[in-house]
């Protein structure tokens, strides 16, 4: 138990090597834009279509706002998760078994730190292009009108490197892809259903509220939530980016520890 | 360590799990020298030379290359020595100069150097052709001659070669042998491992024999065939009722042999005489031929078949 707490807390030591991870996906990236676009960006925005304008057009007052306002921010969190999971998952694991890339990067000066924080931040990257993307997009809805959404963008980005973390941890104990079914439709589906992305968390049984809170997703909602409502007074919203920061900062470090052990025998 | 000592190692363990693929290697390879590791499929010889390029974790043991202690140094080494695994491992995301240019940036080499290397490489390695093709579409020569333009991109003081010629046809075969001889002229320190008797005959200044994660012996081959077999080989077949008689007569005069199936294979050390041989065995299909490191091989790691 010492020793976990020794490997999830203690820092490793980075290279600059990681930007050149970061920079072969980057080439990766350019050459298939457009289908990257289509699932990082337009994916959001059917969703915010269907589900914001389509179904919120139903609802006239969800907590003293309309639908599209409540949902908007919960969908820019959702985006923060889903593109840097399925980067770290699916990507990363043909990447580590299939491709052997990581062992062909092995072979150079590179270490194996320096190739999960390079896949790390470049999971991130993506996850925030998204994130951006949409952002922009919803400026010209005329759905952004307050300089605050400024720190949103801090938040999704922190949100965005969590859930990279995250997957990464889920690629290293992955044995197939048959794991990350399990992840995706076990964990990350449920989790985004229960963590107020579509209705307030309050509105179910007391259970499922407990589950929510202890899963990151509802954190990142209800930081973003409260920003936008400017209750900076409220104590919930320093207990949320502390959860958030303390759980990047242990996920990065389990999932460091992890890819590595696998990575060098 | 002395200066011209490219790798060393001292007594390396090397354990996975309970399986123990290296079991206390003692070598030393010399700068300059082609020197091959030989053994069986399982012998133990990849998971030594990972070790080497710092690809393995070493279990107990200290080891040496270029006067850098690989537990510590690996970034330094893995600067200095070029790899050839076995299975190439190339990047199939990109196209074969793209594979070039991002192992150059790996290794940190400046964009200008990289690009000058990158194209004497391409001409060297006869892969001009091939540049803006991807990965999957080359044959299994050419990636490997890829595999090796990319260990070359470093100008590194040793080269590493995972079974170079495993799986390649007889053509590229022949290539690459002369390339490693021109390697060789150059002054580069070749470390490579093989199951090709042929190719470590050809290539290797020495040659270590590994089986069971232990090194068997080592030196140049010429030497090993001296000392472990002789001058000639006799061979002959016998039919199993005789086999006893004719081994007896064999003790009898001192001969050095060993019975694998039907077959006998008589050892002559330099001064022994044939003839007496000749006088003793009545087969009809005796031959008299040169040893190889073959039958070194075969002599030290025995004649059964070993699991992948």
């Amino acid at each position: 138990m010492n020793n976990f707490f020794k490997t999830t807390l203690t820092l490793a030591k980075i290279g600059d090597g990681y930007r050149y991870i970061w920079y072969r996906n980057f080439l990766q990236f350019r050459r298939t834009f457009f289908v990257s676009l289509f699932w990082v960006i337009l994916e959001p925005l059917m969703y915010l279509g269907a589900i914001g304008f389509g179904v919120g057009s139903y609802i006239n007052n969800i907590k003293g706002q309309s639908y599209i306002d409540f949902f908007f921010p919960g969908l820019l969190c959702s985006t923060a998760m889903m593109v840097p999971f399925f980067e770290g998952t699916y990507t990363n694991f043909t990447k580590l078994t299939f491709q052997k890339i990581y062992q062909h990067i092995l072979l150079t000066r590179i270490t194996p730190q320096e190739i999960v924080f390079g896949e790390m931040l470049w999971a991130t990257s993506k996850g925030y292009f998204g994130v951006l993307g949409l952002s922009l997009i919803a400026l010209f809805l005329g759905l952004i009108q307050d300089w605050h959404f400024i720190l949103i963008l801090i938040v999704l980005l922190i949100t965005c490197w969590l859930f990279s973390c995250l997957a990464m941890l889920i690629t290293s104990v992955a044995k197939n892809y048959d794991s990350f079914i399990y992840a995706t439709s076990g964990f990350i589906i449920p989790m985004s259903l229960i963590s107020g992305l579509y209705f307030p968390i309050e509105q179910q049984p007391l259970l499922l509220q407990i589950i929510a809170y202890i899963l990151p997703l509802s954190h990142s909602i209800d930081l973003c939530r409260a920003i936008l409502r400017h209750d900076f007074m409220d104590y919930r919203l320093y207990l949320h980016i502390s959860y958030l920061l303390f759980m990047s900062y242990a996920l990065y470090n389990l999932s460091s520890y992890k890819i590595t052990k696998k990575l060098i025998r | 360590m002395s200066l011209d000592t490219a790798i060393e190692t001292k007594h390396i363990i090397k354990k996975y799990n309970d399986f123990v693929a290296v079991n206390g290697v003692d070598l030393k390879v010399i700068k300059g020298e082609c020197f091959g590791l030989l053994g069986p499929n399982g012998a133990g010889k990849s998971s030594l030379m990972k070790m080497m390029y710092c690809h393995s974790v070493i279990t107990e043991g200290e080891l040496f290359v270029l006067g850098l202690n690989a537990k510590k140094n690996f970034r330094e080494i893995k600067s200095k020595i070029g790899v050839v695994p076995q299975d190439n491992l190339l990047d199939s995301d990109f196209n074969a100069i793209d594979n070039l240019r991002l192992f150059a940036k790996y290794q940190q080499i400046d964009d200008y150097t990289a690009a000058e290397t990158i194209r004497s490489l391409l001409k060297l390695l006869k892969l001009e052709d091939f540049a803006n093709s991807e990965i999957e579409t080359l044959s299994g020569g050419t990636q490997r001659r890829l595999a090796i333009a990319r260990a070359l991109i470093n100008s590194p003081e040793i080269i590493f070669l995972d079974e170079p010629t495993t799986g390649l046809d007889p053509q590229s075969r022949l290539w690459l042998w002369n390339f490693m001889k021109q390697v060789k002229e150059m002054n580069g320190t070749i470390f490579l491992t093989t199951h090709y008797i042929e190719e470590a005959e050809e290539l290797c200044d020495r040659v270590a024999i590994m089986d069971r994660g232990k090194i068997l012996c080592v030196d140049q081959p010429r030497i090993l065939i001296k000392q472990h077999i002789g001058d000639e080989i006799i061979e002959f077949f016998s039919n199993p009722v005789d086999l006893n008689y004719y081994l007896n007569r064999l003790k009898e005069f001192n001969y050095e042999y060993q019975v694998y199936n039907n077959m006998v294979l008589v050892f002559l050390k330099s001064g022994q005489d044939s003839k007496k041989i000749f006088d003793i065995i009545k087969s009809e299909k005796v031959t008299v031929r040169k040893p190889s490191l073959n039958d070194v091989f075969l002599k030290l790691a025995g004649y059964n078949l070993r699991d992948e």
